[in-house]
């Protein structure tokens, strides 16, 4: 790419959205989705009906809420939105060692018979759910903080020419 | 930019309404042709037809020599402005002004450089991350204007596209159009039904009635020398006086006066002796004088003229004229005032067509 192409594509930032970091949330929210609805459809004995799991179902409504905001944010270029996307990815992973990790390792006794609490297929479903969920929230940051940084610099560079 | 050919277009709907009869029209390339006529006059018809939004009936189409009259409205490389802008409320500025050629799947940094410069073209630089709905009406239609200029089309055409602003905007993106059109030299086609737009933009009008063009010029011709009674009445602010009158001699004898002839209206009127025409003459082509007397009907001064309504004659039984008098003039309604004539034009009562030496244009 030219130094001239370069500069354009830096310029059109001014005007156009950042569709990709903004997709990228949206992807995140869809995994998150996707990991929440395995886990709550879950039911062996009484082992999900615990506050933890209304705690997880409160921390699903935060996340998609604050990510759908970081999604529109990051969208229109504004810087803010990614500290609180890079802490939203960082949880998405410690959730990992929350849930799913303690039910893979917790065995359910229902009628005599002993159950593990999480399949291994499942929980390797979740985590992959969380860690592209994950994924998706760092890369909408680190994009956006990137594109941040070149049209700033950009507009500091119209500005010396104006001056 | 391209010429544009229209060769003996016709429009006639399912119904057997037909909008448009024998279209003929040759645009040079670079000009600005206007359409101008009543509601109903099949002005916007044509625009349609060309722009391949309707289907053209009868007749060819020729658009830089090569003929589109079958052709899909997009393979036509054609504009179009409309009078509601049609733009995407959801969509910024900028984004609304690229949003064809990202159909087309261009280049974005193509686009991106075609969008700034149709944007400084039209003032809107400031306004490119704006929403449609926080820009004015002017504004507005700007974007539309530079919506159709970053595609870089072969023929413009526009359809009444300053009917949603004010006076004072109409006015403003009027002066607009006409420094846009000399900026980038290109073919337009530009409906309306205000003939003062149509005077003001135009290389040439065409002016249309009942789906017939009833005359092709230049502004001045339109207003000089009108083709026929409609033309005559239809161009020109108050509208052009009609009276009806009889060649008697070297005398046009009217219900309350006459007129003595010059050589060259004798001339002109040679064959019309003993029969019935139409004089016309318009407002502005009056002066306080001695040719007929008017009883005043009422006043509105303009500041430099003033307009005199009234009815011929000084019992007020003739026909109701204007007049465009110089000066502020203070007249009560009953006043008796002289009126001379200055300018006449003379039309056949029965074809309604202009009286004219031949050779004197259409």
């Amino acid at each position: 790419m030219t130094q001239e192409e370069r500069a354009i594509q830096a310029d059109r930032m001014r005007f156009t959205k950042d569709k990709l970091s903004s997709n990228l949330v949206l992807i995140a929210i869809v995994f998150d989705a996707l990991y929440f609805v395995s886990l709550y459809q879950t039911d062996i004995g009484s082992y999900y009906y615990n506050w933890k799991i209304g705690a997880s179902v409160v921390y699903n409504l935060l996340f998609m809420l604050a990510a759908f905001l970081a999604s529109e944010g990051v969208k229109s270029r504004k810087t803010g939105y990614t500290g609180l996307l890079i802490f939203l990815g960082v949880m998405q992973v410690v959730r990992i060692f929350y849930l799913p990790t303690q039910a893979a390792k917790d065995v359910v006794t229902v009628s005599g018979v002993e159950y593990p609490a999480m399949e291994r297929g499942q929980y390797i479903y979740v985590v992959v759910c969380l860690i592209i969920s994950a994924v998706c929230c760092i890369a909408a940051a680190v994009n956006s903080s990137i594109n941040n940084r070149r049209l700033a610099q950009h507009m500091a560079t119209l500005e010396n020419k104006t001056a | 930019m391209a010429e544009l050919s229209l060769q003996h277009l016709e429009k006639v709907y399912d119904n057997n309404v037909q909008a448009v009869y024998d279209f003929n029209l040759d645009v040079k390339d670079g000009e600005l042709i206007v359409l101008v006529g009543p509601s109903g006059c099949g002005k916007s018809t044509t625009l349609r037809m060309v722009a391949g939004l309707e289907d053209i009936t009868r007749g060819k189409m020729l658009l830089g020599g090569k003929d589109v009259t079958d052709a899909p409205a997009k393979d036509r490389d054609i504009a179009m402005v409309f009078q509601n802008y049609a733009l995407y409320g959801h969509m910024t500025i900028y984004e609304n002004m690229a949003f064809s050629l990202t159909l087309r799947k261009e280049d974005p940094n193509v686009i991106h450089k075609k969008v700034l410069a149709a944007a400084q073209v039209l003032g809107l630089t400031e306004q490119l991350n704006k929403k449609p709905n926080q820009l004015s009406g002017g504004q507005r239609q700007r974007v539309a204007m530079g919506r159709s200029i970053v595609r870089n089309p072969q023929l413009f055409l526009f359809d009444e596209p300053l009917s949603n602003l004010d006076a004072k905007l109409r006015s403003a993106t009027r002066r607009e159009i006409l420094l846009l059109h000399k900026r980038l030299g290109a073919t337009m086609l530009y409906v309306t039904h205000d003939q003062t737009e149509a005077l003001t933009l135009a290389d040439r009008i065409v002016c249309m009635s009942m789906g017939h063009v009833q005359q092709i010029g230049t502004p001045l011709e339109l207003y000089d020398t009108p083709a026929n009674l409609f033309v005559a009445s239809f161009i020109g602010l108050p509208p052009m006086n009609f009276i009806d009158a009889k060649v008697e001699g070297s005398r046009l004898v009217t219900s309350k006066f006459a007129l003595e002839l010059t050589g060259e209206e004798k001339r002109l009127l040679t064959a019309y002796q003993g029969r019935q025409i139409v004089l016309g003459f318009r407002p502005e082509n009056t002066r306080v004088g001695s040719d007929f007397e008017m009883q005043v009907l009422s006043n509105e001064n303009l500041g430099m003229n003033t307009l005199v309504h009234g009815h011929i004659g000084a019992d007020g039984k003739g026909e109701k004229i204007t007049c465009k008098l110089a000066g502020w003039c203070s007249y009560r309604a009953g006043d008796v005032v002289g009126i001379s004539i200055t300018r006449k034009h003379f039309f056949d009562k029965e074809t309604t067509n202009a009286i004219r030496t031949e050779g004197s244009g259409k």
